[in-house]
């Protein structure tokens, strides 16, 4: 049996974080071209705070469908900065009340029913997250995406009738990352997110991340809903609908703690 | 001599062949030491063979016992999609089991579910397999859960809470126990993907912690029983493989006929879902590929050490008869001027090679079998060094390694060996052919 295999099949879904700091990951760009140099800088500022600002709350509704099964959770969650994250799921009432807690790279697990915390390990993290589409690494990586990614803005003009900046992000050499390319598209207009492409080593398009019903949050366009779609399955997909988000409330440091963790229930 | 030779010509040849085996056997000890030597070379050549025949076939035995009692059993049912990438929904329904059951009441079945999970100890995280397992059928089919290091095997129910939640036991492998430093009595907590997609957890008991059974269970293996699984992952109308064990191994092949055949009928009365794919039984052999080519391959392994050992042993076999020739070669050429026929001397050097490999052949087979006794028991023990045994082609073997001789071992050695001598005995006798009387008594 391979056991990395079922690992992914299974396993792990339950990491709960916020799902703009996935997004985020993928708009920051580290090593600008001095031709667009400003333009790069202020499309990452713009996009790294579109979903987060200096901290947020939450609150938010997964839908993962599979071949399987079809379910929805409603979970709320906390930020500050890329760095500390607090998912709690409010519904449905079986997993109600497990969260999980972000800080850097370590993931933790609390689980009400049993009373316990468990740190997800580094060997779990290619692992799906949640039973969704998404794995725990999508969480873990974004806050190195800026150290593992050379990004540079490869395309201005009309994709599909829309004006849009395309930003190509290539992992540096030494980087541990499981992309082979990330090309993230920006409405021009809004500066909103349009779409997110994943390509493997090969160069082979492995998933599709779109953005769309925009809203307007404190004079920002603002995508509500995200649908991330894996290429080789087109009859599956998580779909994360944003129903509130509230920025930049105050949220004490010591909110991120395990101590936190245990008590949120 | 001359009387003896004169009787030897003139007698018929039937009774003149005693006389030369005779003469050949006296032959052989005008110098006894060489003679000895030579028999201890050959000897020690066969007993070589015959111990690496009986270890290789006490390791095959052994690999045999482990691929199919320990764990695999003999016949496997699973579904495709479930071999194909563990497909955790790829399951038969428990219908089918008692079908089979029912139809085949003189073999053993035992039904087994698995699904990857997280298990957290105090102080480590780590992934594990897990296995469910009815322990009553399962010690009918397989040795597994007899297989305890530390701990009394229990799967039953370790105690209840306050708030009604059930702690049930739980058998692990030996490496993960050591890697998550986890000791019977310990806690250990699950976390897995329910099959609804809602996050299966709960708290468990280590009962017991096994001895080495596959390097992946070792690693990472978790036993439970079924009733634990179902309900941390809420898979009760079905099991992911069919475990059976045929009372005679010879009739496998036919039991495992027979079944297919059950199956096919029976996914026509009570068809299985589509996506899981076909239901497929496979035997041990298919499951263990790497096994049962070894086998094969063990046998002319067997062979072709065999022979190298024993050419080597016949260089000394060869010189000796080369030596005895050479310094008879005077003596050779007065009993052909008086009238020997070269035939009868060539006979008589082979005789003499015959000798030489025939008592090589009784020694090393007798002092063969004797080191053999100790090979089988008490065997050649590693444990002190290898206190889990050792790796081979996904098996773990028992630290202690065990002969196994068949008679037949020794008698195609015993044959190996004279065939061999035998062959290289030609060189000295062709050169008694050769003489010519005229020059070498001069």
């Amino acid at each position: 049996m391979n056991p990395n295999r079922k690992i992914k099949n299974s396993w792990d879904k339950r990491v709960f974080l916020q799902m703009g700091n996935i997004l985020l990951a993928l708009l920051l760009i580290c090593l600008p071209l001095p031709a667009s140099a400003i333009e790069i800088d202020e499309l990452i500022r713009h996009i790294d705070r579109l979903w987060r600002g200096e901290t947020s709350r939450a609150n938010m509704t997964m839908t993962v469908k599979t071949q399987r099964y079809q379910r929805s959770m409603t979970m709320e969650a906390w930020s500050r900065g890329k760095e500390y994250s607090l998912v709690v799921i409010r519904k449905p009432i079986k997993d109600k009340g497990i969260a999980t807690l972000k800080v850097k790279e370590n993931i933790w697990n609390y689980l009400p029913k049993i009373n316990r915390v468990t740190k997800v390990p580094s060997s779990m993290m290619s692992g799906s997250w949640m039973g969704s589409h998404f794995t725990n690494d999508d969480l873990v990586k974004e806050s190195t995406f800026e150290d593992d990614f050379t990004s540079s803005i490869s395309f201005e003009g009309k994709r599909n009738g829309i004006n849009i900046y395309e930003i190509t992000s290539i992992p540096k050499e030494d980087a541990a990352v499981v992309w082979g390319k990330v090309i993230m598209q920006i409405e021009q207009k809004t500066l909103a997110p349009h779409r997110a492409l994943y390509y493997d080593e090969e160069g082979v398009l492995v998933r599709t991340l779109t953005f769309d019903q925009p809203q307007q949050i404190d004079e920002r366009t603002v995508p509500m809903r995200l649908t991330l779609q894996p290429e080789d399955k087109p009859e599956e997909s998580t779909v994360i609908i944003y129903n509130e988000i509230i920025l930049d409330v105050p949220i004490a440091d010591s909110f991120f703690s395990l101590q936190n963790l245990q008590k949120r229930r | 001599m001359t009387a003896l030779t004169k009787d030897f010509t003139a007698a018929p040849a039937f009774s003149r062949l005693p006389m030369l085996i005779f003469v050949a056997w006296r032959n052989i000890w005008r110098n006894p030491i060489r003679s000895v030597l030579t028999i201890s070379a050959l000897a020690s050549g066969l007993i070589m063979v015959i111990l690496y025949a009986s270890l290789l076939e006490g390791m095959m035995r052994q690999m045999v016992r482990f691929a199919t009692e320990i764990s695999t059993s003999h016949i496997q049912l699973h579904r495709q999609a479930y071999i194909d990438d563990q497909d955790i929904y790829a399951t038969f329904p428990w219908s089918y089991m008692k079908q089979i059951e029912q139809d085949f009441p003189e073999v053993h079945i035992t039904p087994r579910l698995y699904a990857a999970g997280l298990a957290s100890s105090e102080d480590t995280s780590t992934g594990v397999l897990i296995k469910a397992v009815d322990p009553k059928r399962e010690i009918a089919v397989t040795k597994m859960l007899e297989h305890v290091r530390h701990g009394k095997l229990d799967l039953g129910i370790a105690d209840t809470a306050e708030n009604g939640f059930v702690r049930y036991n739980l058998v692990i492998g030996a490496q993960l126990a050591k890697n998550m430093n986890v000791k019977p009595g310990d806690e250990l907590v699950l976390v897995t993907q329910a099959i609804d997609g809602s996050i299966g957890n709960a708290l468990y008991r280590v009962a017991a912690i096994l001895k080495p059974l596959e390097p992946n269970f070792d690693r990472m293996g978790v036993l439970m029983s079924i009733e634990a699984y179902q309900q941390l992952m809420y898979l009760n109308d079905g099991f992911h493989e069919l475990a059976i064990k045929v009372n005679d191994m010879t009739q496998i092949e036919m039991v495992q006929a027979a079944i297919t055949n059950k199956l096919y009928q029976l996914s026509k009365s009570q068809p299985l879902d589509k996506l899981g794919g076909e239901a497929i039984s496979r035997n041990w052999k298919e499951l263990t590929p790497a096994i049962s080519d070894m086998l094969e391959m063990s046998k002319a392994m067997v062979l072709v050490i065999g022979l190298i050992i024993i050419s080597m042993a016949s260089l000394g076999m060869l010189n000796t008869m080369l030596m005895a020739v050479h310094e008879r070669t005077h003596e050779f050429g007065i009993l052909l001027a008086i009238g020997m026929k070269r035939r009868w001397l060539l006979l008589m050097v082979l005789f003499e090679s015959f000798f030489l490999s025939i008592v090589s052949a009784i020694a090393g087979s007798i002092l063969g079998i004797i080191i053999n006794e100790y090979f089988e028991d008490p065997g050649i023990d590693f444990s002190r060094s290898l206190p889990d045994g050792y790796d081979w082609a996904g098996m773990v073997f028992e630290p202690i390694m065990k002969g196994y001789l068949l008679p037949v071992d020794v008698l195609y050695a015993c044959l190996m060996m004279m065939v061999v001598t035998m062959l290289a005995s030609l060189i000295p006798s062709w050169r008694t052919v050769r003489l010519k009387p005229a020059e070498v008594m001069r």
